[in-house]
């Protein structure tokens, strides 16, 4: 037996346990490479609404990052560094409507980061996502705040700004003459921009018209983005530029958010009619999807969040299937925004138990299960 | 032998709802509001004392175990209390007081009544749960009846005041951040109602939900091992050293 105290080893080796992953990946780069994707779309809202905006994103991070230093002094273990303060103060800023007094986004933030996040341990021990549950305090305590929307700054200075999906929800409780989304939004006298009209003529005349199509007003605004809502959802391309930029660093993976928005998008076409008086197929999962709020916000940058989501494959698939079809219920009969946070947040606490079900076997305990 | 504080226990290391977490459907339903919370710890407190005073002096009086035959040449036992399951006993007793509780408060504080609802009825439950709490006394020493009924009122006033001030402080974090008031009793020129300035006007709305008070539950019950966890660092330095 040789000296076991005689250390042979070379130097250069490290022995630890697994995992044994090397490369450059650590929370950080993520946080920051999410808070980057995420820019683009945070820009348009700005853009679009203006110095308002600016300020709720600010605040929103600011407030963040010093309940994250405050948290941190507290317990004596400072992880502002992580960046997924940024993160959070970023979605919180995002989710919100542009005109909300600012202290909503701070508590909101606040909230979020020492009760969701640091109460329960910090980056990784959070079983709920810290943004969401923020923001869904915000729409419980001050909902008066949390529905102060502004209008695009290139509309009229008369228009009344709702977000698309709450003009149609105030036209179906008010009674109105019963068809699809946008047809009744345009009974309703819903300001779509000149911009949408011209657009919208142009394609039918010069193009759709060859083949007989007709394209309702809305869609151009709807498509770029161009109409009132939260900061960060209006701009779907934007959103998804963002997701794609994840998506190709493998930051994120395809089949949580596509599951979530093909349920999503699948219980929109089928049953989205029936609220509205029409019957089955009819409803329209585009308007739905393309509506401001925050469905693609969610599906691509909140749902996937690594804490809070399932880790295997299969459970990915199953919570985003769960995630769907719970966002299609809270939206179209829930009263609380557009059903996205407070879809997210249960599907977070069945996170848990999906990946209890789906825990992978080794190939031995396989052969030994029974059947 | 060293005798334990048990009142100091009831309150802090056998506090009924932060430490042994009894008891917490009142608490997160009934502390929306300070003046709920008070009413329902006094209700508590008061059936709870009178419980175990009740049960206290029919132990004292020793009721004969029916379970065993008597030894013989033993003389007859007068029975004052033969129902032997002590449970029962606590049942019927707890469900007696909390009945003279809940027409007490039906006659002089009927809007309170109304308030607390079902939770009234259900503080006989709270305190049969809490009467089977019950520390045996020291086992080297025979005790005397009157020593035995103090240190179970003892017990029972430290338990029931336990659950008062965690009952008060969770509804007085909900109550001010929440609806940005206090509402204590009315008297005189004084209506009954504090106003929190700045925050009356923007409450935490979040917080008057059922779920708010679960929250403050969670910290509460936090709050308190992280004192019992620093008490029994503190005390084992303390043995360490001497």
């Amino acid at each position: 037996m040789a000296d076991v105290h005689q250390d042979t080893r070379p130097a250069s080796l490290v022995v630890s346990p697994a995992p044994h992953v090397t490369g450059s990946a650590s929370s950080a780069r993520l946080s920051w490479s999410v808070a980057f994707c995420l820019l683009p779309a945070a820009a348009w809202g700005v853009f679009l609404f203006g110095v308002p905006a600016l300020g709720v994103l600010g605040v929103a991070v600011a407030a963040s990052l010093a309940a994250e230093l405050l948290a941190g002094l507290a317990a004596r273990r400072v992880t502002i560094g992580d960046g997924s303060a940024i993160v959070t103060g970023l979605l919180v800023g995002m989710l919100m409507p542009p005109g909300v007094p600012l202290y909503v986004p701070a508590a909101a933030s606040g909230f979020g980061i020492i009760v969701a996040k640091q109460s329960f341990g910090g980056l990784g021990r959070n079983w709920m996502n810290p943004a969401l549950a923020g923001v869904v305090v915000a729409l419980l305590s001050w909902s008066d705040g949390m529905s102060r929307w502004l209008p695009v700054r290139s509309a009229a200075p008369t228009v009344t700004a709702v977000p698309p999906l709450e003009a149609l929800r105030n036209a179906l409780t008010a009674g109105a003459p019963r068809g699809g989304a946008l047809e009744m939004l345009r009974a309703s006298g819903y300001p779509w921009s000149g911009m949408d009209s011209s657009v919208v003529g142009w394609v039918n005349t010069h193009v759709l018209s060859l083949f007989g199509w007709h394209l309702p007003g809305g869609c151009f605004d709807l498509l770029v983005g161009n109409i009132s809502g939260t900061i960060g959802g209006t701009s779907v391309p934007l959103l998804l530029l963002g997701a794609a930029l994840l998506l190709s660093r493998r930051v994120i993976r395809w089949q949580l958010p596509v599951t979530y928005l093909a349920i999503f998008c699948l219980a929109a076409q089928v049953f989205g009619g029936l609220p509205a008086g029409g019957g089955w197929f009819v409803g329209n999962m585009l308007f739905q999807v393309f509506s401001g709020g925050g469905l693609v916000l969610g599906a691509f940058f909140m749902a996937t969040d690594p804490v809070t989501s399932p880790l295997t494959r299969t459970g990915q698939l199953a919570y985003g299937l769960c995630l769907g079809v719970l966002t299609f219920f809270l939206r179209t009969f829930g009263s609380l925004g557009d059903g996205v946070p407070l879809a997210i947040l249960l599907g977070n606490c069945l996170s848990p138990l999906i990946d209890r079900f789906t825990r992978p076997a080794f190939p031995t305990q396989r052969k030994a299960a029974p059947g | 032998m060293t005798r334990r504080p048990v009142f100091r226990d009831g309150v802090l290391r056998d506090n009924p709802v932060a430490v042994m977490l009894v008891g917490l459907c009142p608490a997160a339903a009934v502390t929306s509001r300070v003046i709920d919370a008070a009413w329902m710890s006094v209700g508590l407190f008061f059936v709870l004392l009178l419980t175990r005073l009740c049960q206290a002096i029919l132990h004292a009086l020793r009721a004969p175990d029916l379970s065993e035959p008597p030894a013989p040449g033993a003389p007859p036992q007068t029975s004052v209390f033969p129902l032997r399951p002590r449970w029962l006993g606590s049942l019927l007793l707890s469900s007696c007081f909390t009945a003279a509780f809940e027409l007490i408060l039906l006659a002089f504080a009927p809007s309170e009544s109304a308030s607390l609802g079902i939770y009234v009825p259900l503080l006989a439950v709270n305190c049969l749960v809490l009467e089977r709490f019950q520390r045996s006394g020291p086992e080297d020493e025979p005790e005397s009846p009157v020593r035995v009924i103090a240190r179970s009122l003892r017990e029972a006033a430290g338990l029931g005041a336990g659950f008062a001030i965690c009952l008060v402080a969770i509804s007085l974090v909900r109550e001010i951040l929440g609806s940005g008031t206090i509402t204590l009793f009315a008297a005189g020129s004084f209506g009954g109602t504090i106003e929190v300035g700045g925050l009356s006007s923007v409450p935490v709305r979040a917080l008057t939900y059922g779920g708010g008070g679960l929250l403050c539950l969670g910290y509460l019950a936090g709050f308190a091992r992280l004192l019992g966890r620093r008490k029994r660092r503190s005390g084992a330095t303390e043995a360490g050293r001497s």
